[in-house]
């Protein structure tokens, strides 16, 4: 069941790259382009498909999978299907290191690298805290509050750097940037983005027997030969670098974290460790179909791809929450 | 030869420093009182509690076992358990391969068929009732075939037939040549299917013994602080407060 699911996930996701590559503001031949591009060709198309559209395919990609892997991870670990990658402040952090750096034009020497890598930092940062803050003791209460107050200390802090922007103009910026977007970006962001996740999908799948440990609580998994707290540590020092590097990059893609792993969870049995394979390849197609979306709406005002996630994603949260009470009628 | 030795084993502000031995083919019961240690005693030897003394596992010192060796051969079914997820009761008897990192269905079904849950491996195990999920745990730590099996309150919450099928089964698991150690309220169980208990009271050890010579009612009414009537020449033998 968990391997049909998942090659049939991976089916749609080449199956709506290949879509991405078609669509656009201009009509081309896709085929050829990437043809040019690989034999470093610089026709019309190779440009177009190799600077545009194939960067932003891939980031889509990349950022959707590191959204539905990190909120299997974390709800597996929290043992608690409402966790949302967002809860425990990471990507709060990365988003206020990447507004500090906007704010204060700090790390210039970086060129457009700047605001990703500030955002790993902050990201960094704010996980480094979280385990101060929770100690060595990894219960999900105390990770879930100590996550919980660092959102709202790296929110607030946020709100403070948009406050007393310099002008409107950098307001406004910031402000669409957090709104989330995987336009007008290079081959470059890819490099910050694609090691972390890598690292990050290691990390979390190094501990995929432990998710599935934790499924009886703490005092089994410990009593199976797990080292709880040394891999629950290192499952959300991989989250952190999945959220933090796909905040950093994209800016806040909402909901993709919470409701992919909660809606794939039932078709591979319920199982934590089955679930993070087909999650990433879920959150994968989500992105990548909202960003195809945003592309196919009237191009004079985008439409920020966070907005769009976030507008489709509440009202099926929603529609979750009704479905859940039905069953406790 | 004894299987498992304890020596001077002391859990900080739970346990004072005692001495066990456990022999193989045999159920332990611990009795006390509520906050007696009994729960305490099971988390140490099963590694979930830091203790001072020695615990010796086939003449080796547990601390020089790895994790993974202890939890082959000491498995642990505490007291509270839920599973966070709707999982089947056959991933859950699963989970009791996780220390051997295999999946030997043989193994599996056989864990099943003695806990008498084979019927309900495709269910969900959120889906059971109290007695059932009961069973499915103990499935569970029958799938990991530890030597030791080392289970806390395994009867409380279940009614008098599930009771007997869980003591029985305990029972069967111990003379295959394993050994059991279970936590119990219930005494009159207790004195039926333990060969030996041990009565803990305050974190201390009172005594260990056979169950006729620890059954005495002048003794056990100073550890639980009550009057209780013993007749343990009946079947089943009949052990309660007055």
């Amino acid at each position: 069941m968990a391997n049909k699911l998942t090659s049939g996930l991976l089916l749609l996701a080449i199956l709506i790259s290949a879509l991405s590559l078609h669509i656009g503001s201009v009509n081309l031949d896709v085929a050829s382009g990437v043809w040019d591009w690989m034999r470093l060709i610089q026709s019309r198309e190779a440009l177009i498909v190799g600077e545009i559209r194939l960067p932003r395919t891939l980031l889509a990609l990349v950022v959707g999978a590191a959204m539905g892997l990190s909120g299997a991870a974390l709800q597996g670990l929290l043992r608690n299907p409402l966790v949302d990658p967002g809860l425990i402040g990471v990507s709060q952090g990365a988003a206020l290191g990447a507004a500090t750096v906007f704010y204060f034009n700090l790390f210039a020497g970086l060129g457009v690298l700047a605001t990703p890598i500030a955002g790993l930092l902050g990201a960094a940062i704010t996980l480094f805290i979280l385990f101060g803050l929770s100690g060595s003791i990894a219960r999900p209460g105390i990770i879930i509050m100590a996550g919980l107050a660092l959102s709202m200390l790296t929110g607030s802090l946020l709100a403070m750097v948009l406050n007393f922007a310099p002008n409107p103009y950098a307001m406004q910026e910031l402000v669409f940037w957090l709104l989330g977007s995987v336009s007008n970006r290079g081959l470059d962001h890819l490099l910050v983005l694609v090691p972390a996740f890598i690292a990050g999908s290691l990390l979390i799948w190094s501990q995929h027997r432990l998710l599935l440990g934790l499924s009886l609580g703490d005092p089994i998994a410990q009593s199976m030969g797990l080292r709880v707290a040394r891999g629950s540590r290192l499952i959300l020092l991989g989250a952190a670098l999945l959220v933090g590097s796909a905040v950093a990059v994209a800016g806040n893609i909402g909901f993709v974290g919470l409701l992919v792993p909660h809606v794939l969870r039932p078709l591979v049995n319920y199982r934590p460790d089955r679930l993070l394979i087909p999650s990433a390849l879920g959150g994968a197609l989500v992105v990548l179909s909202a960003d195809i979306l945003v592309r196919l709406l009237p191009p004079e005002r985008e439409l920020k791809l966070g907005v769009l996630t976030a507008l489709v994603g509440a009202p099926f949260f929603i529609w979750l929450v009704w479905k859940e009470r039905q069953r406790w009628l | 030869m004894a299987l498992m030795q304890l020596h001077n084993l002391a859990v900080e502000n739970r346990l004072q420093a005692l001495d066990l031995e456990l022999y193989s083919g045999e159920v332990l019961g611990l009795i006390g009182p509520n906050g007696a240690g009994k729960s305490s005693l099971l988390l140490a030897l099963a590694g979930l509690l830091p203790y001072s003394g020695q615990i010796t596992l086939k003449q080796k010192n547990l601390q020089r076992y790895s994790a993974i060796e202890r939890a082959r051969s000491i498995a642990l079914q505490p007291q509270f358990v839920d599973s966070a997820w709707s999982l089947s009761v056959h991933d859950v008897v699963s989970l009791g391969r996780l220390p051997w990192g295999d999946a030997d269905q043989k193994i599996i079904h056989a864990a099943m068929h003695r806990a008498n849950v084979s019927e309900l491996a495709r269910r969900r195990v959120d889906a059971l009732s109290g007695g059932e999920k009961a069973r499915v745990w103990l499935a569970r730590v029958l799938a990991n075939q530890p030597q030791i099996l080392l289970a806390d309150e395994p009867v409380a919450n279940l009614d008098i037939r599930y009771q007997r099928d869980v003591m029985r089964l305990l029972r069967e698991y111990a003379l295959s040549g394993h050994s059991v150690i279970i936590a119990i309220h219930d005494l009159s169980l207790a004195a039926k299917y333990c060969d030996r208990i041990c009565v803990l009271n305050n974190g201390k050890l009172e005594t260990t013994g056979r169950v006729e010579q620890v059954f005495d009612e002048q003794s056990l009414a100073a550890v639980f602080g009550t009057e209780l009537f013993i007749d343990l020449e009946r079947d089943p033998p009949i052990v309660l407060a007055r």
